[in-house]
C-alpha cells in the first residue's frame, strides 16, 4: 500500500483536526482519540521520509503532553507554572492542526492540489488563490532567511535597542519582496495560459485507494466520537 | 505569413500612474523564423517590447497604449491572455519567480495543462521537450533546490512546452555562470533550428553575438540602431564601448579563468593582508534539534574548506567560480552568517571571531531590498552608526552621491541607488572588509561602469572588496585580483594582468 494519499483525504483532515482542536478534550477517551488524530500525520510525514520534521513535532508535542498531565493541575500557581500552561495549553491544543497542515503542505504538490479542488467543483477563483498560498511558504521561508541575515549583519536582530522596531524591520522588506514576487509570478502564469476559459486538465491521476477510505473512515468515526461525547451524551 | 509575423506600429506607451512615457512612436517588424536582440540601456524600452509582444501589456500592465500590435495574426489589444498562451512564450529574468509549481514535473505540464491538452498526450509532450533539452538528471526535484543555472533551464522547458512559435527571452543570463550561459545558448540554437521566431533582451552580448540575425539598438523608447547579424558580430571595439553597450568578447585571459580551464596558475603568497583561517563549513550535515559540531578540514564532503588564506589589503578582489561552487557560501562565512562557521580573520594584527567578524565585514546582497530596514535613507545610515553622527552620515550620502535622496524611503530609489544606501551603511558600520554578491547581474554597460569605479574607490580609502560576479566584464573594470574558487576550495588566487599598469 502506497503511503502517497490523494489530495482530498488530506483537505478532509485538516478539517477534521482543525474541528477537533477547538473542543477540548476533558474524558480519557477524548485524550486517547485526540492523541491518536495527532500520531497519524505524524506517521505519514515519517512514511514520506520527512524524519526531522517528523521528530521535531513529536518532541513538542510529547513535551507539552507529558508537563500537562504531570505537572500543572487546575492549582499550579507561580509565574513558571503560568508560563508553562501558557505553552502546553496553546501546544496541546493546536499542535495537532499545525503538523496535519505541515504534512498536507509539504507533501501535496500544487499541480495534484488543483485537480482536486477541480474534482471537487471548487471555482478557480479560490483554486488558484489556494494554490498560490501554497506555492509561497517556500518562497516566504527563502526571503525571510536572507532578511534574518541581513538584520543580523547590522546588528539589529533584536530591533537594534528599540524592540518595538524588531517587526518592523521584520516585515517591511519581507512585504515589500513578496508583493513584488507575487506580482513577477501571477505574469508569468497568466503567459501560460492560466486563468483560461478552457477547462483544465491534469496528467495527475486522482484515485481514493483503500488508504484514503480507511483515513476517511477513521477521521470521520474520531470527530463523531467527540461530537457525541461532549454534546450529545 | 512569413513576413511580417510581428507587426508593432506607431506604438505609444505610457505605464498608468506614470507620466513618462516608455515607447515614443515605435513601429518595427520582425519575420517569422527570424531571432531578434534588443539591447540598450536600462529603461529604455527594452522589456516593454516583451511585455507588448506577450500581450503583457495592455492586459496586465496597464496604462495608455496608442497604436497596434500583431503577433501572428493575432490583434494582441483584443486578444485575451490566454489565447495567447500557445502562440508566444516568454523566459523571464528572475528564475525564482517564474515557477508556479514547487516540483520540476509539475512545472514542465503547467502550460499544457492550462491549455486543457489531453493528460496523455501532455506526458508525451514532456517526454519530447526533457528529452530533446537533455534534463533527464532534472526530473522529479523540488525547484527550490536547483541552482539559477537549472532553474533557467526548466523554465526554457516548461516554455517550449506548449510548442510556442515565438519565443521571448527577457535578460534570460543575468542570474547565470559561464557553463549555465552555455547552455542557454545551446538552447536558444535549438529554437532557431526549430524555425522558432526568437527575440531576446539581453545586456550580455558575447554569448549571442553569433547566434542573432538583427540587432535593435534602443534608446530612450526609440530605435536608434539596426544592425544585422554579420555587422553587429564585426562591430569595433571602440564603437561597442561608445555606445554603452557590454564587449561582445571577452578578454582571453579573463575567458579561460571563468572557463576553468587551466589549472597551473599559482596562489600568489601575499605577506601583508587579511588572513582568513580555519573556515571550514557543510550544508550536508543538519542535526536534528540542536545544531553542534565544529568542521574540521578533513571532514568529508565540506561545502568549504579554507584552511589559510592572506587576502591582500586594500584591493579589489574578484571571486569566481561556477553556480554552486561556494561562491555565496565562502562570502556567508567569512562575515560571519554561517554561524556554524568558526573561522578566524586576522587583521592588522588582530583576531576577530565568531560574532565579531560581523564587526568588521558588510555584505551587500545581490537582493538588496532585503537589507534596507528603515523609512529613509538617513534613518538607515544612521541605524549603522554605534552613535548617531549626522554630520558622517551627510559626508558619507554626498560621497555616494546620494544626499539628495537623504529624506526618501529606499525602497522608492532605483536598484542602483538601492545598491548605494546599501555601501552608505557599510561605510557607516566602519566595515574594513566589504562584500558584494553579484552586484552587477542584470545591470546594462553604464550601471556596470559606475559599480567597478564604486569599488574601486571604496579600496581606495583602506577597504578591502570581495566581490563575486559571473560577469569577466566587471572584473576588467575594476579588479585587482582574482580569486577562484572550485568545490568550496580556493583554486587560485592571483593579480589581473596590467591591473598595476592600468592604475599608474
Amino acid at each position: 500500500m502506497s503511503a502517497k494519499l490523494d489530495p482530498r483525504t488530506k483537505l478532509y483532515m485538516i478539517l477534521i483536526v482543525s474541528a477537533v482542536v477547538m473542543m477540548s478534550a476533558t474524558t480519557p477517551l477524548l485524550w486517547v482519540v485526540r492523541i491518536a488524530m495527532t500520531l497519524i500525520p505524524l506517521i505519514l510525514l515519517v512514511a514520506e521520509k520527512r524524519y526531522a520534521s517528523a521528530l521535531r513535532f513529536t518532541i513538542l508535542y510529547a513535551i507539552a503532553l507529558v508537563l500537562t498531565f504531570c505537572f500543572l493541575s487546575e492549582e499550579s500557581t507561580g509565574i513558571l507554572q503560568s508560563l508553562l500552561i501558557g505553552y502546553c495549553g496553546i501546544a496541546v491544543q493546536f499542535l495537532p492542526a499545525l503538523i496535519t497542515a505541515w504534512y498536507v503542505v509539504r507533501t501535496t504538490k500544487i499541480d495534484e492540489f488543483m485537480s482536486a479542488m477541480q474534482r471537487m467543483h471548487v471555482p478557480d477563483g479560490i483554486a488558484i488563490s489556494l494554490a498560490v498560498v501554497m506555492r509561497f511558504f517556500p518562497t516566504i521561508k527563502e526571503e525571510y532567511a536572507s532578511i534574518t541575515d541581513a538584520m543580523r549583519m547590522r546588528g539589529i536582530s533584536f530591533g537594534g535597542g528599540r524592540p518595538s522596531k524588531m517587526v518592523e524591520y521584520r516585515m517591511i522588506p519581507l512585504l515589500f519582496s513578496c508583493v513584488n514576487i507575487g506580482d513577477e509570478l501571477s505574469a508569468a502564469a497568466i503567459t501560460r495560459g492560466l486563468g483560461g476559459k478552457v477547462k483544465r486538465t491534469s496528467v495527475e491521476e486522482l484515485r481514493l485507494r483503500v488508504s484514503d477510505w480507511i483515513l476517511i473512515l477513521g477521521f470521520t468515526a474520531a470527530a463523531s466520537v467527540f461530537v457525541i461525547f461532549k454534546y450529545v451524551l | 505569413m512569413s513576413e511580417n509575423f510581428i507587426k508593432i506600429q506607431h506604438v505609444n506607451f505610457k505605464y498608468k500612474g506614470s507620466d513618462k512615457g516608455l515607447l515614443d512612436d515605435l513601429s518595427l517588424t520582425i519575420n517569422k523564423g527570424e531571432t531578434m536582440l534588443l539591447t540598450g540601456a536600462s529603461g529604455s524600452g527594452k522589456t516593454t517590447i516583451i511585455r507588448l509582444i506577450n500581450g503583457l501589456i495592455p492586459h496586465y500592465y496597464q496604462g495608455e497604449l496608442e497604436g497596434s500590435v500583431d503577433v501572428a495574426g493575432y490583434d494582441i489589444v483584443k486578444t485575451e491572455l490566454y489565447e495567447l498562451a500557445g502562440v508566444v512564450g516568454t523566459v523571464f529574468q528572475n528564475p525564482r519567480s517564474q515557477f508556479f509549481s514547487v516540483d520540476t514535473d509539475g512545472e514542465i505540464v503547467f502550460g499544457p495543462e492550462n491549455i486543457g491538452m489531453d493528460a496523455g498526450e501532455i506526458r508525451e509532450r514532456k517526454q519530447d521537450i526533457v528529452g530533446e533539452m537533455h534534463i533527464e538528471k532534472l526530473m522529479g526535484r523540488s525547484l527550490f533546490e536547483l541552482s539559477g543555472g537549472e532553474k533557467q533551464s526548466i523554465a526554457c522547458a516548461s516554455v517550449a512546452a506548449l510548442l510556442p512559435e515565438v519565443i521571448l527571452l527577457d535578460e534570460p543570463s543575468s542570474n547565470l555562470d559561464q557553463g549555465a550561459i552555455g547552455n542557454l545558448r545551446e538552447v536558444i540554437r535549438r529554437w532557431k533550428e526549430q524555425g522558432k521566431t526568437i527575440i531576446i533582451s539581453e545586456h550580455r552580448l558575447w554569448y549571442l553575438k553569433d547566434l542573432v540575425d538583427r540587432v535593435i539598438y534602443m534608446e530612450a523608447g526609440r530605435i536608434c540602431h539596426e544592425w544585422s547579424g554579420a555587422e553587429f558580430a564585426s562591430m569595433d571595439r571602440d564603437k561597442v564601448r561608445s555606445l554603452q553597450m557590454r564587449p561582445l568578447a571577452v578578454s582571453d585571459m579573463l575567458s579561460s579563468d571563468f572557463a576553468g580551464e587551466d589549472s597551473d596558475i599559482q596562489t600568489q603568497e601575499i605577506s601583508d593582508g587579511i588572513t582568513l583561517k580555519d573556515f571550514y563549513f557543510s550544508y550536508n550535515k543538519k542535526p536534528y534539534l540542536i545544531r553542534k559540531k565544529r568542521f574540521r578540514e578533513n571532514d568529508e564532503g565540506l561545502s568549504l574548506c579554507i584552511p589559510r588564506l592572506t587576502l591582500p589589503k586594500n584591493t579589489v578582489i574578484g571571486v569566481i567560480g561556477h553556480n554552486g561552487t561556494g561562491k555565496s557560501t565562502f562570502l556567508k562565512c567569512v562575515c560571519g552568517l554561517e554561524k556554524d562557521c568558526n573561522g578566524i580573520i586576522e587583521a592588522a594584527g588582530k583576531e576577530y571571531k565568531g560574532k565579531d567578524r560581523l564587526k568588521i565585514c558588510y555584505m551587500v546582497m545581490q537582493d538588496v531590498n532585503h537589507q534596507l530596514f528603515t523609512d529613509s535613507v538617513e534613518a538607515e545610515v544612521l541605524l549603522s552608526m554605534e552613535e548617531e553622527d549626522k554630520k558622517r552620515c551627510y559626508q558619507i550620502l554626498e560621497g555616494l552621491g546620494i544626499l539628495e535622496f537623504k529624506g526618501k524611503h529606499p525602497m522608492a530609489l532605483s536598484g542602483g541607488q538601492k545598491q548605494r544606501v546599501a555601501i552608505a551603511s557599510a561605510i557607516a558600520a566602519d566595515a574594513k572588509l566589504m562584500l558584494f554578491d553579484e552586484p552587477t547581474s542584470g545591470l546594462d554597460f553604464c550601471h556596470m561602469e559606475k559599480v567597478g569605479g564604486l569599488l574601486k574607490s571604496l579600496a581606495a580609502e583602506n577597504n578591502t572588496v570581495l566581490v563575486a560576479t559571473h560577469d569577466p566584464e566587471l572584473i576588467e573594470l575594476c579588479c585587482d585580483y582574482v580569486l577562484c574558487i572550485e568545490n568550496g576550495r580556493v583554486k587560485y588566487l592571483r593579480q589581473v594582468n596590467g591591473a598595476g599598469e592600468e592604475r599608474a
